[in-house]
């Protein structure tokens, strides 16, 4: 077993010494997320500031003062300008206002006598700032109307919810963090397995057809060192790789989550409660203990792949396959309603994305987890049982 | 300290076009043996199973049949305890190029059971016997073929093993570098140690091996001082035995 420590301080000192890979393989996941996460709230803020932008600037001619007060009551909304020097039409091309609104002159009195007067909205709506203004006119028009409106019936001494048979009330029973939790919780997992697997299978060729390549290999074979603690050292390192790249890819994913909760909780966009879940210890610690089995039977896989390989082109092509088809899995897997298979959870592979996938929407099924678990804990045993049977074999380690 | 009686390995391969197997057999038979403070010449054209046999002894390869021993262990059945009192250097003139001669040292000191302290001590006087010294700390990517192979001579040499197995040592080095090996093999013999080398070149087999063995095809001819063996076959040289070995098959 020292051996096989030996052999796997001597990959990771060589891979230390390459500061390009250790680059690309541990710092580029930690500066990743973050960048995604930022750029993704970056995104939606900016929209969000576009599309409540500032006030809409009006020209209101109102004669008879039947509107004037409720516009002055929304400065946030509507900022009253005086009237352009020149063309209207060109004004508003010109995005010096937005809109002019004209109250019919006789509208008082024909407000008391319970009669509809007109109002006249000149706008380009092809104009974004435009239709939000003619937008944000008919809002408050709707709602001084059914001041109005209630005025009359209190008048009349009839109930002023006599035209308001029933009122409907929708209750938000799902939250926006739990909803992103859920998109994240589809593709997250998969991103992960990807980023284990494509972390070691670089490290994993390097270390076993890549040597073969470079003419190590018999040097290595020539020690006192026992072949099969050489062949479970290059294990060993492969899956501590594929582990620690996991490992950093959860780490940066959770705080970069984390920080877009806190960044959230002071605006308004994201329910911090449910999406902070997402960062929380506990979910990442599960996720890191489903991946965990998962990263010894990818190493075990890419291990007897390159060892097998005559050179790193060869390794490469026998590894590729296994990641398309966690490529296709991944694929079938964001599927909508995919969940509700009965035979999922006995899925190899999918049935560990599956409990990731839930972990993230909060719909932790133990069960499931445990099963997930446990099978892929025994197929690593398997695998790695197979692997070091076959590799400890004089014909894989010397291919002509 | 080395010993082969009536050895055979031979590989299956698969020809990619027909599909089918093919047998190769590397080594048909061989039997000798070298004894401490003696240097062997192995020596046979490409193919002839010179590092076949030099693998069998190294314990990186098992037998099929025949018997190797090799200080005093049965490779086949100790290939460890054969393997820690071998210094064995492969033809393949490579060295982690990632590494600096002292680290790489250092590891490879650890893998054959020695303290890294000591590891490294020995390796630096191993490198200053070879005029590597300079060279103790410089990544080995961008070194010659000469002094890559010096490094891996000193790989092979640090446990201090008794039995020497060089596969073509010389091979691809300029004359000042193998004439360093050479000088150091032969140091390596006044010091008791068996050595085996292989090579399919003369002015190196004339210049240190005290027997020679020609392989040829798996088959192992004679097995004396060069001398005697060009008489016997009344050639002049070992081309010219090479020659005779071809037309006879
Ligand atoms: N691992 C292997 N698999 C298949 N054939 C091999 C292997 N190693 C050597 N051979 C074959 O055995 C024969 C002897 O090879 P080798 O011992 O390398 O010769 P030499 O070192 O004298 O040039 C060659 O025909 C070679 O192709
Ligand atoms: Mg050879």
């Amino acid at each position: 077993m020292n051996g096989a420590l030996l052999v796997c301080k001597k990959e990771f000192l060589e891979l230390s010494k390459d500061r390009r890979t250790v680059f690309f393989t541990f710092l580029l996941p930690l500066v990743l997320y973050p960048l995604l996460f930022a750029m993704v709230g970056g995104l939606s803020r900016t929209d969000e500031a576009n599309r409540q932008g500032r006030a809409s600037r009006v020209v209101l001619v109102d004669p008879g003062g039947v509107l004037t007060s409720a516009l002055k009551a929304e400065p946030e909304s509507f900022e009253l300008v005086a009237p352009p020097a020149g063309d209207l039409r060109q004004a508003i091309r010109d995005q010096r206002l937005e809109m002019k609104i004209q109250v019919e002159a006789d509208a008082p009195l024909k407000l008391s006598r319970h009669r509809t007067f007109t109002v006249t909205a000149a706008c380009d709506p092809s104009e974004e700032a435009s239709g939000l203004a003619l937008t944000r006119l008919r809002k408050i028009l709707e709602k001084q109307n059914r001041r109005w409106v209630e005025e009359r019936l209190r008048l009349a001494g009839v109930s002023p919810e006599l035209d308001r048979p029933s009122r409907l009330e929708t209750q938000e029973m799902g939250d926006l963090g739990l909803k992103v939790g859920r998109t994240l919780g589809a593709f997250l997992p998969y991103l992960l397995m990807l980023m284990m697997f494509a972390g070691s299978m670089q490290h994993g060729i390097y270390a076993t057809a890549g040597e073969k390549e470079r003419g190590t290999l018999l040097s290595l074979l020539s020690t006192r060192l026992p072949r099969h603690q050489i062949i479970w050292g290059k294990l060993l390192y492969v899956f501590a790789v594929g582990l620690l790249s996991a490992f950093i890819n959860l780490l940066s994913m959770g705080v970069s989550i984390g920080s877009v909760v806190r960044a959230g909780a002071e605006g308004q966009a994201m329910s911090a409660g449910s999406l902070a879940d997402l960062a929380r210890p506990s979910t990442l610690g599960l996720t890191f203990l489903l991946m965990a089995p998962l990263g010894l039977l990818f190493a075990n896989f890419i291990v007897m792949m390159g060892i097998r390989a005559r050179n790193s082109v060869e390794a490469g092509t026998s590894i590729m396959p296994g990641m398309v088809v966690v490529l296709v899995m991944a694929v079938f897997s964001m599927a909508p309603g995919l969940e509700k298979l009965a035979f999922l959870p006995y899925v190899p592979i999918l049935n560990v994305s599956l409990a990731i996938r839930k972990l993230f929407s909060q719909q932790g099924n133990a069960f499931e987890f445990w099963v997930a678990l446990l099978m892929t804990l025994g197929l690593a045993a398997v695998m790695t049982w197979l692997s070091t049977r076959l590799l400890n074999r004089e014909t894989s380690v010397f291919t002509v | 300290m080395i010993e082969l009686a009536e050895v055979y390995k031979g590989f299956t391969v698969r020809d990619r076009k027909t599909r089918q197997k093919k047998r190769i057999e590397a080594v048909r038979g061989v039997s000798f043996s070298v004894h401490p403070g003696e240097i062997y010449g192995l020596l046979g054209p490409n193919g002839a199973g010179k590092s076949t046999t030099l693998r069998l002894i190294a314990g990186l390869m098992q037998a099929e049949r025949g018997l190797i021993r090799v200080g005093g262990f049965d490779a086949g059945r100790e290939p460890e305890a054969a393997r820690a009192c071998v210094g064995y250097l492969s033809g393949d003139l490579n060295v982690y190029g990632r590494f600096t001669p002292r680290e790489f040292l250092r590891l490879f000191g650890q893998f054959q059971g020695m303290q890294a302290r000591v590891a490294e001590g020995r390796a630096l006087a191993l490198l200053e016997r070879l005029g590597l010294l300079d060279f103790m700390d410089v990544r080995m990517e961008g070194f010659s073929t000469g002094q890559k192979q010096k490094v891996s001579v000193a790989r092979a040499l640090l446990h201090d093993p008794r039995v020497v197995v060089f596969d073509e040592p010389t091979t691809g080095l300029d004359v000042l570098t193998a004439k360093t090996v050479l000088d150091l093999l032969r140091e390596l013999r006044a010091e008791g140690r068996a050595v085996i080398v292989s090579t399919h070149v003369m002015p190196m087999v004339e210049d240190i091996c005290d027997r020679v063995g020609i392989l040829f095809d798996g088959v192992l001819y004679g097995d004396a001082p060069l001398d005697q063996l060009l008489a016997a076959r009344h050639a002049r040289n070992l081309d010219e035995v090479f020659f005779q070995l071809a037309g006879e098959a």
